[in-house]
């Protein structure tokens, strides 16, 4: 017999607010069906009554974990539009803070599949270490959340005394290579609840054209950081980890071993920082008007804008903002059938969804 | 013959591709947006978004097709005049969505697709969000 279980869109489960229709056969899922667009805010289109200081400051509400992204992505675009190139030093405090907020990202994400796979200590050990990423962010920029560090140009803060800074990191590499990577890649507990479930298919992946961690957890090599070089990352040496089974454990896997990637580019970019200006100067911008686009790797993968601008405007007519959640999420579809009821949280989890970028 | 030539060409295409703005840009001209998907499937490039802008003085709406090919970003303008363009979903899994969010924001029609409830929950009317017409 067939039947329907609705989980959300307000559900233990569930981070925020979306739903999963599961059809069932016995324990077994045999469809699902997703739906978002709860808590939509329509960003887009305030964006075009804001002006291009405003903008920078909406669009870094987009999302609350990767909030610098956005900033970002943004700012890169309308550089594009302004022809306006960072100087070097700001290029790389802009890969400094980007890479801490993959470590807060990866390590929030893995507290909550600890916490969904009964790991109750690995949860508070995870979260114990995300405050620590956190106090370096607050330690850069004076905040925990939005950071505020890119502008039109450049960045708005100095990192003063990176080598200060470095030892922060070190002492977190330290505590995440004796904690949380031994345990997501050899205990026990993680791998007989995440492996084999979930499974996304290498050309499953590549038809839903899925992007991060969970394309490369499925044997897609793409990361923009190699791919199309943004900020200073083609003066970093490493490594984009790739597995290719497809399973939960897979992506807990490619996360894990980005988390010691991140630090191995933060140690780069701490030591070798160039000297210089911070942003191009507080002249007004001569924005030109049509179309420009940037892409960059953000902790789930691809984030895409593209702005707009119309001949003597202040605001821009268009800000299109494709996230990574919006074209990881259609495959949860995917993941979750064949897949046993129990296994469904941590199934829709391991896609490390952000329903705050879906519903910009 | 580099690889950006041999895919205009492929395409029967005239034009010339355009760097602009992060983009490597190719008027479609007589190309369908279907051809254009199955191009870009055989050329195994990955699909990113659509974006959709509503042009000035009821001029109609310009839709970019994003693909990236080997890191680059490759983007395709399609002008409609009227209110729909043919859907790819048939030929592309991933469009789903950023169609059926174009429907909803500017109630352009894809054409040879059904859409599944709004993806938007709240306004329950096409073009709610984004189309001049119907946001004021």
């Amino acid at each position: 017999m067939s039947y329907k279980i609705p989980m959300g869109p307000f559900h233990p489960a569930l981070e925020e607010p979306y739903k999963l229709d599961l059809i069932c056969e016995g324990e077994t899922v045999s469809d699902a069906k997703l739906h978002i667009g709860f808590n939509f805010r329509g960003i887009e289109h305030l964006a075009e009554t804001r002006n291009y200081i405003q903008v920078i400051a909406l669009m870094e509400r987009v999302c609350g974990i990767c909030s610098n992204i956005h900033t970002l992505t943004l700012c890169q675009a309308m550089e594009g539009l302004t022809n306006l190139t960072p100087p070097p030093r700001a290029r790389y405090i802009r890969v400094v803070v980007a890479e801490l907020e993959r470590l807060h990202s990866h390590v929030l994400w893995a507290g909550i599949a600890a916490k969904l796979m009964g790991f109750k200590t690995m949860f508070m050990t995870c979260f114990e270490l995300r405050e620590k990423v956190m106090d370096v962010l607050q330690a850069i920029s004076g905040n925990r959340v939005n950071y505020s560090m890119n502008r039109i140009g450049g960045v708005n803060r100095d990192i003063e005394d990176p080598l200060a800074v470095l030892r922060m990191v070190e002492a977190l590499e330290a505590e995440m290579a004796r904690t949380v990577i031994p345990i997501f890649t050899t205990s026990t507990t993680a791998r007989s609840r995440c492996a084999s479930i979930g499974v996304l298919t290498h050309e499953k992946a590549i038809s839903c054209g899925v992007v991060g961690p969970v394309a490369r957890a499925s044997g897609v090599p793409q990361d923009l950081r190699h791919d199309a070089p943004y900020a200073a990352y083609d003066e970093m040496e490493f490594n984009s980890p790739v597995e290719p089974d497809g399973d939960v454990r897979a992506r807990l896997m490619v996360r894990a071993l980005e988390i010691m990637e991140s630090c191995r580019i933060l140690r780069q970019a701490l030591t070798k920082m160039p000297p210089g200006e911070l942003h191009t100067g507080d002249a007004k911008f001569n924005f030109v008007t049509g179309t420009a686009t940037s892409r960059v790797e953000a902790p789930r993968g691809e984030v895409m804008y593209s702005v707009s601008w119309r001949e003597g405007s202040r605001n821009p007519a268009r800000v299109h903002v494709r996230t990574p959640t919006f074209v990881n999420m259609p495959a949860i579809r995917w993941m979750v059938l064949g897949a046993r009821l129990a296994d469904t949280p941590l199934i829709q989890a391991s896609i490390d969804p952000c329903y705050s970028c879906t519903d910009r | 013959m580099t690889t950006l030539e041999s895919i205009s060409e492929g395409l029967g295409s005239n034009q010339s591709w355009v760097e602009k703005g992060g983009v490597h840009w190719l008027e479609p001209g007589a190309m369908t947006v279907r051809e254009l998907a199955q191009t870009m499937n055989a050329l195994k490039a990955r699909f990113i978004t659509i974006t959709a802008y509503q042009l000035p003085k009821q001029e109609g709406f310009r839709l970019e097709y994003h693909w990236d090919l080997d890191g680059q970003l490759l983007g395709f303008p399609f002008q409609l005049a009227g209110n729909s363009i043919d859907s790819i979903y048939d030929l592309c899994e991933a469009v789903d969505w950023i169609e059926r969010e174009i429907h909803e924001g500017f109630a352009i029609d894809f054409l040879g697709r059904d859409y599944e409830p709004l993806l938007l929950r709240q306004g329950d009317q096409l073009g709610v969000n984004l189309r001049e017409e119907v946001k004021k």
